[in-house]
């Protein structure tokens, strides 16, 4: 599905801000499961905008603003054809992972955002059961975290333990990812956490709009690693594989490492106008007609 | 076991301290205790003091000097500079390697690629970051200590912000007041030159397009407690010493704040720790670093020392291979030794440690300034069995080593010379070359039969004096 995206997150600053230093992580992936056909920022006021591939591959766009502004609008626009979802050949079997743990470490150790406990490493275990094959254990641990949290926008903050999420019982995107996430690595399977945009109405139910164009969020899943297979993704907050209305914009240990704006400024207080992500199928008719 | 005593070998004084030793017995005790108090006194008027960590509230300590000055000989100590050359200059390829080489070391098997991955001091933001010549550790404190044997030894390597210097040098200054007659009858190598040597070496990473770099020192600010040693080492160089708020990034360029407007920094002498350098990349809730500053790196416009990321290296799970690492990079032996090192992650190792706790040391990887340590034969059951249960649960946590018995040295203790344990620290730059600091600080466990010689654990220090070859010269008392 050929997708038009467009990222737009604007601040209004109350006193003058300056010395304004930002990190933008919104470009989507290039990659087996989607080709990225055109990427653009632009930032207002005007500054150079310098980017770089950062060590997970993710395109991060860095700029600043030293001179006094009171209003700060990114915007960056991107064209992508995403696949349909792929289900793995389920003849890996977990003791095939045994190989790659060493070489995957990092998705498999605790990260600042999944940190796990017993209950959620019990829970993990309640969900194989006594499955073997990596794709089932996988969509099993997925449907676990989907029946286990409520999706609550506004439930948790950025940051939260996920331990408290499994508590608590409710939480957004990013809280099914971690928490899917940390279940994952309890059992020894590497897993890691992908930012990206969803084109769909709800978060929850991830089907294909009738709308051409929709506003959503910038949205969060997984991947677990498939032996013979590679990474596989999976969104447990609408309990489905990653599919054609799932654009990637890059993955990490959890959310730290993918986050989609980073920033730092001086000055005064900050009234976000919020992140607006518009998402449209591309009218190839229209453009068979050129 | 015994020790080796720096002093007293099995014929009586060593050669090399035959000298000295006479020299103390001429002054005799009473007069040594009055020049221990003017010494204190010394230290005390320059406001040398450095903060004992982990008491609530922070705990202020005068320097803690021993009159007694450690003497190393000509042989011993080009055996000492030749290991530390070869061990610097490997650090320094694994450095680049790990982070802008492409991993070789790993990919051909050399360190476990988990291993380098899951140390705390691994920074994946590192990767990219353009270290000209090379050069990571422009600083580079490498501890030794003495086997039984008198095997010189590295304990371990200091690669992110390693303090100590400024000790070094006030040292010798006092030295030269408290006991000038002791400097009559030796060719000591001087140390005075370190702000020179250190200032070449940053002037020699500063960017490659860069002709007359502007290098400063960045400190965290007068709360941290190494900060009378970067306004002092800002001093002896003659450069500026920045707080972050002092510098800021304008299109990944960073200037200085000056009374003339802005100017252009190129290499940053940085004693603020990876965490707190930018906010932007690091922790955000940092304010002592410089937004913008790793952009800046990234793009080559600043060099940053030490680099970005060299916990890595200095992590005490990596320490193990550095062995294995300069054989591999230089197809060498290594010239000073690891002290035999047990890895808790490797399960036949584990068992070896567990059947043996009682007689090893147990030290966790991340912690600096001797904390955490668990000596074996020191320890009661509760905490043998707490350590076990710690090297179970967090196996890479934590390595175990052999004992060493540190070499004494006798040391000026209640009015008399009694024998205390020693450890050396010299001090290892690196910028067009690698240049070791003649000497280095020797730290003392004060306390009487301790191996724990940190100064933040109640050790003093000793002035270091290597003896020239005829090529050096004397120092003049002042």
């Amino acid at each position: 599905m050929r997708l038009e995206i467009r990222y737009l997150n604007e601040f209004n600053y109350r006193e003058p801000a300056w010395e304004s230093h930002n990190l933008l992580r919104a470009c989507p992936a290039n990659d087996d499961h989607q080709r990225l056909i055109a990427y653009q920022v632009d930032v207002t006021p005007t500054t150079r905008v310098h980017s770089y591939t950062d060590y997970w591959g993710t395109r991060v766009d860095e700029f600043g603003i030293v001179e006094p502004h009171r209003d700060l609008r990114i915007m960056a626009e991107s064209t992508v054809e995403t696949a349909t979802a792929q289900v793995p050949p389920g003849d890996a079997t977990v003791d095939a992972l045994a190989t790659v743990r060493a070489e995957l470490s990092s998705f498999l150790r605790p990260s600042p955002h999944a940190i796990w406990n017993e209950p959620i490493e019990e829970a993990a275990r309640v969900a194989v059961g006594g499955a073997v094959d990596v794709v089932d254990v996988a969509t099993a641990v997925s449907d676990m975290v989907t029946s286990t949290l409520d999706y609550v926008p506004g439930a948790t903050y950025v940051g939260v333990d996920v331990a408290d999420v499994m508590s608590q019982g409710k939480g957004v995107c990013q809280d099914f990812a971690h928490l899917g996430i940390a279940m994952y690595r309890s059992i020894g399977i590497p897993a890691r956490y992908v930012s990206g945009y969803l084109y769909a109405t709800e978060q929850t139910t991830a089907v294909a709009p009738d709308e051409p164009e929709l506003s959503v969020q910038t949205h969060a899943w997984l991947e677990v690693f498939v032996p013979g297979y590679g990474w596989w993704g999976l969104d447990p907050t609408n309990a489905q594989p990653v599919g054609e209305l799932h654009v990637k914009i890059g993955h990490g240990r959890d959310y730290q490492d993918v986050m989609p704006l980073r920033g730092v400024y001086h000055g005064g207080a900050d009234h976000q106008l919020g992140v607006q992500v518009r998402i449209s199928r591309e009218r190839l008719t229209q453009m068979a007609e050129q | 076991m015994g020790s080796f005593d720096e002093v007293h070998g099995p014929d009586g004084v060593r050669a090399h301290y035959q000298a000295l030793m006479n020299r103390l017995a001429e002054i005799g005790d009473a007069e040594l205790a009055d020049r221990l108090g003017l010494l204190d006194s010394f230290f005390r008027t320059l406001g040398i003091t450095f903060a004992v960590t982990g008491h609530e509230g922070g705990l202020e300590r005068t320097w803690p000097m021993d009159l007694v000055p450690r003497i190393i000989p000509p042989d011993e100590w080009s055996h000492i500079e030749s290991g530390l050359v070869q061990r610097v200059t490997v650090l320094n390829r694994f450095l680049d390697d790990l982070y802008v080489g492409g991993q070789q070391a790993i990919n051909d098997g050399v360190i476990p690629r988990w291993l380098v991955e899951s140390a705390d001091g691994y920074v994946r933001e590192a990767h990219g970051i353009p270290a000209p010549r090379g050069s990571r550790c422009v600083v580079a404190g490498i501890d030794i200590v003495r086997d039984d044997e008198g095997t010189y030894r590295v304990l371990e390597d200091n690669l992110r912000v390693p303090s100590g210097i400024s000790y070094v040098l006030e040292n010798r200054v006092a030295m030269t007041r408290i006991l000038p007659v002791g400097f009559a009858s030796h060719v000591i190598r001087p140390v005075d030159h370190y702000g020179a040597s250190l200032l070449r070496a940053l002037r020699a990473i500063a960017p490659p397009s860069v002709d007359d770099p502007t290098v400063v020192v960045l400190t965290p600010g007068v709360a941290n407690s190494a900060y009378f040693e970067h306004a002092f080492l800002a001093r002896q160089m003659g450069i500026e010493l920045v707080e972050g708020r002092d510098l800021l990034v304008d299109d990944r360029h960073v200037f200085m704040r000056t009374t003339k407007g802005l100017k252009r920094v190129d290499v940053i002498y940085r004693r603020v720790n990876d965490e707190f350098l930018d906010p932007v990349v690091f922790r955000q809730d940092s304010l002592l670093g410089v937004p913008g500053l790793h952009g800046a790196a990234r793009a080559g416009t600043v060099t940053i020392a030490n680099a970005i990321g060299n916990g890595a290296v200095d992590d005490k799970g990596v320490y193990p291979y550095i062995p294995a690492l300069i054989e591999y990079y230089l197809g060498e032996e290594p010239i000073l030794p690891n002290v035999t090192t047990y890895l808790p992650w490797e399960p036949d190792q584990l068992e070896v440690i567990l059947g043996r706790l009682d007689q090893l040391v147990v030290k966790p990887v991340a912690e600096a300034g001797g904390y955490g340590i668990v000596i074996g034969s020191a320890a009661d059951e509760a905490t043998l069995a707490a350590t076990a249960d710690a090297l179970h649960s967090n196996p890479r946590g934590y390595i175990a080593q052999e004992i060493v018995q540190l070499s004494t040295h006798p040391t000026f203790v209640d009015g008399h010379l009694e024998p205390r344990h020693v450890d050396l620290r010299p001090f290892v730059l690196s910028g067009d070359r690698i240049e070791v600091v003649p000497g280095g600080l020797t730290r003392v466990a004060m306390r009487k039969g301790s191996l724990i010689v940190n100064s933040s654990q109640g050790g003093g220090s000793k002035d270091t004096w290597v003896l020239g070859n005829g090529g050096g010269h004397a120092v003049t008392p002042r």
